[in-house]
């Protein structure tokens, strides 16, 4: 019901797709995997009407189609449940699963409430969530909100006659294994009515629930499989274009630190409403995780840290010296590098190319009575794309061209060039593939070999333990247990028995 | 990708095309006197838009300008007269120092720099009226010669103006593209946050563009009080539209990391060149404020960065 015949799309610099055939059939659910940067995205806004193919077909019904924008989409009925949540915090619940579909409960210029109510409370049972359809969507937790998105999309069923088209990006990347359970029995009970898209990193994932599974690598379809057919290596190999090092996380690299030589100390740390009395050491060579649910205060410990968000109490001092300006400014100038979570927005500058990006940590460095010297980091900027092997045409290309894992490496790259010695790692492979985030792993492994010290909040438990020296649980802003990896690492259970 | 890169050549493909339709009209403007003259008129007007470049390009707005030049003319008459050649550096400390108010006042308070500059931007105009005993000042002719001479005149053919205002664009443009402050200026022109998490000082440079900017201001002020031989506080009253339009219809969009001072120089002239053309459509001089303020709303329109305005408020 839904094709693409030789799509391309091109953005400056990149060649997003190439040539991509796609097709869904009624009632199927298709996989889509790929590295990042490999063009899942690009392909899923171009269906769902946010981007334009510059070349090829979009075939919906057996008409050839072009959508201007999201809503032609909708109306079609392709809905997309999006990977970073688009629901308005301070409107209701109703009100975003309605949002721009309120002429419906209008009566004579007045919106009624009620009826809207219950309209949103049918759609929520569809997701079989029971909350109170007037909550403001900032009140909800994160898979609630996950959850209200589904059924925001849902109401394509009573708009659209027809079948339906309903893409997910990445939906399971903040789930529990049960309420993905719950997504999947959603995602079956629906396909009498409606394909589906899924995109995500988890393979496993992909293959249960999916029919088909498209392979795609640098914007084109690389193979198409029957998911009942398909083994996870295979798939993994054909993603990256070789094999995936069993020795993932680079433990055989793991050196133990050197306890002698402290890096930061922070003492009695706390933030009224965030984390209360948190006390540690990182030292050079060691790997320190914050392990905690989201909101449990982790974040913003390591935000404190580094001078983003205040102190209520509590001391920090870097070797010797006491940190008394709590700014970003201050930290960086006591050798303090930040890789924030919100990558494009905190990490890199985009409109700034990957030299200006590279030297922002230490300008003054790069400079000379206030004068640039534009030829120096140009040359060190060359040489780190060489040595990271970040994929780009020059060191003049705009870092907000670049893919996620290439933006990771710039930002790890102004770092190493700054000198930091305490790098505080915020979710530092996140939405990265396979590739990028063993490139991560290895520069934490060089960096710790180099005596930095690393504050590292993991994107899963795995990394975590794979990765760390010392791991801290935190439960509700307080440090509930402490790991000492050279004993012995912890396991996944013994994490989750303290986090929750 | 090609509609991108065209876009960056928009505004001088622009001046070209105005310059080759006027000169149709009438080829005695293609004159090179002429066209000399046109520039040596824009100067001061290009002199305020260079300073409110600095500001734009981090994305934020001085609404001060002219407020802040009106009053210079008015402290450099009546100081003049006292302090001699002290009046001149004297009063680019003023703009200069109230540029930096405005940016204090905008990054300490979090005031929307709008709002900040528009109440520096009063606060400048009743000293001016204080100063003036609200009347307009005259410069005698010789305080006029030895201390504001550098401003008028030709040295051979081509008029003192244009050689100050070239002066200064190039050390602009040395600033904005040679050194660690145009560096700083345009990361945090295209993203704040991460300019701040890389450890930059931003709410110092941030003032840092705002002192800029009240200093060219008063550095316009004080090449239209050389001009006038005199000052009044609504001398450059009517200067801050054309000289915010000089700036976007140069490529400067209002959300700032892109376009520069070079940008300016050509929307400055495009303005010349608009302003010229108007005369010979015999458009009156009331009604070119109109047309500014369309121009404006088109320049903005064209090129404003969407992705980082994604909603008006």
């Amino acid at each position: 019901m839904l094709e693409l015949k030789e799509v391309d799309k091109s953005f400056p610099g990149v060649h997003a797709l190439k040539k991509v055939n796609f097709n869904i059939a009624h009632g199927e659910i298709v996989g889509l995997v790929g590295e990042n940067g490999a063009g899942k995205s690009t392909l899923m806004k171009l269906l769902y009407g946010q981007y334009q193919h510059d070349r090829g077909e979009i075939i919906v019904n057996g008409k050839s189609v072009r959508f201007e924008n999201p809503r032609q989409a909708t109306e079609l009925g392709i809905g997309m449940v999006f990977q970073e949540q688009s629901l308005i915090g301070n409107l209701s619940v109703m009100e975003n699963i309605f949002l721009g579909q309120e002429h419906a409960f209008v009566r004579a210029g007045i919106v009624n409430w009620r009826a809207m109510a219950n309209a949103a409370r049918k759609q929520l049972a569809k997701v079989m969530l029971d909350i109170d359809p007037k909550r403001t969507a900032e009140t909800l937790s994160f898979v609630q909100r996950q959850m209200v998105e589904l059924a925001k999309v849902l109401t394509l069923e009573e708009r659209v006659k027809g079948d339906l088209v309903i893409l997910l990006d990445e939906p399971t990347s903040v789930l529990s294994r049960s309420e993905v359970n719950l997504l999947f029995s959603l995602i079956r009970n629906l396909r009498s009515r409606a394909s589906f898209v899924f995109v995500s990193h988890r393979l496993d994932e992909v293959l249960e629930i999916s029919d088909r599974l498209y392979i795609m690598k640098d914007g084109e379809v690389v193979d198409i499989l029957k998911s009942s057919e398909a083994v996870v290596e295979s798939i993994q190999h054909k993603m990256v274009g070789r094999l995936i090092n069993r020795e993932f996380y680079r433990e055989s690299k793991q050196e133990p630190f050197n306890p002698n030589l402290r890096l930061l100390r922070a003492q009695d740390m706390s933030l009224t409403g965030h984390y209360e009395k948190i006390s540690f050491d990182l030292h050079a060579g060691e790997v320190l995780a914050l392990v905690g649910t989201d909101g449990s205060g982790r974040e913003e410990i390591m935000r404190s840290a580094f001078g983003l968000e205040p102190l209520t109490s509590g001391d920090i001092s870097t070797g010797e010296d006491e940190i008394t300006k709590h700014t970003a400014a201050e930290s960086v100038r006591l050798h303090m590098g930040y890789v924030p979570r919100e990558r494009k927005i905190e990490g890199i500058i985009s409109g700034l190319n990957i030299f200006e990006n590279m030297t922002l940590g230490n300008i003054k460095h790069y400079s000379r009575w206030g004068f640039l010297c534009i030829s120096s980091e140009r040359a060190l900027a060359a040489e780190w794309i060489k040595k990271l092997s970040i994929k780009t045409p020059s060191e003049f290309a705009d870092c907000g061209n670049l893919s996620g894992g290439n933006q990771q490496k710039v930002v790890l790259a102004k770092w190493r060039i700054a000198g930091s010695r305490v790098i505080l790692l915020d979710h530092p492979t996140r939405g990265l593939d396979i590739g990028a985030k063993e490139d991560v792993y290895d520069m934490v492994r060089e960096m710790c070999a180099d005596g930095c010290g690393i504050l590292l909040i993991a994107d899963t438990l795995e990394e975590a333990i794979g990765l760390s020296h010392t791991i801290m649980v935190i439960k509700d802003g307080r440090v509930k247990k402490t790991f000492d990896c050279a004993i012995g690492k912890p396991t996944l259970y013994d994490l989750v028995h303290h986090m929750v | 990708m090609t509609a991108e890169r065209l876009r960056a050549y928009f505004p001088i493909l622009t001046l070209v095309a105005l310059v080759i339709l006027v000169g149709t009209f009438d080829t005695s403007f293609l004159r090179i006197e002429n066209l000399m003259q046109l520039a040596s008129d824009v100067t001061t007007l290009f002199v305020m838009a260079l300073g409110i470049t600095f500001v734009i390009y981090i994305g934020s707005i001085d609404l001060s300008a002219q407020s802040l030049a009106s009053m210079t003319t008015v402290i450099v008459s009546s100081a003049i007269p006292v302090i001699g050649a002290a009046a001149v550096p004297l009063a680019l400390l003023i703009g200069a120092g109230f540029g930096a108010v405005s940016g204090l006042i905008a990054v300490k308070t979090k005031i929307p720099t709008f709002i900040a500059t528009l109440a520096t931007a009063g606060i400048a105009y009743s000293i001016a009226q204080y100063v003036s005993g609200q009347k307009g000042l005259s410069i005698d002719v010789s305080l006029r010669e030895s201390w504001l001479g550098w401003s008028f005149g030709n040295i051979g053919p081509v008029p003192k103006e244009i050689i100050v205002a070239g002066a200064l664009l190039v050390v602009a443009t040395i600033v904005e593209r040679r050194t660690v402050a145009g560096r700083i200026f345009k990361a945090i022109g295209a993203g704040e946050a991460g300019a701040i998490s890389s450890g930059i000082q931003v709410e110092r440079f941030k003032i840092a563009a705002f002192a800029i900017s009240g200093a060219l201001a008063a550095m316009s002020g004080l090449m239209l009080a050389a001009r006038l031989s005199g000052g009044s506080p609504t001398a450059a009253d009517q200067f801050l539209l054309p000289a915010i339009v000089a700036v976007l219809v140069g490529g400067t969009p209002l959300t700032g990391g892109v376009g520069g001072v070079v940008n300016t120089m050509v929307g400055a002239l495009i303005v010349a060149v608009t302003r010229a053309s108007m005369v010979y459509l015999s458009i009156p001089a009331q009604g070119q404020q109109i047309f500014f303020g369309c121009v404006l709303i088109v320049a903005i329109a064209l090129t404003i960065d969407r992705r980082k305005v994604r909603t008006v408020k």
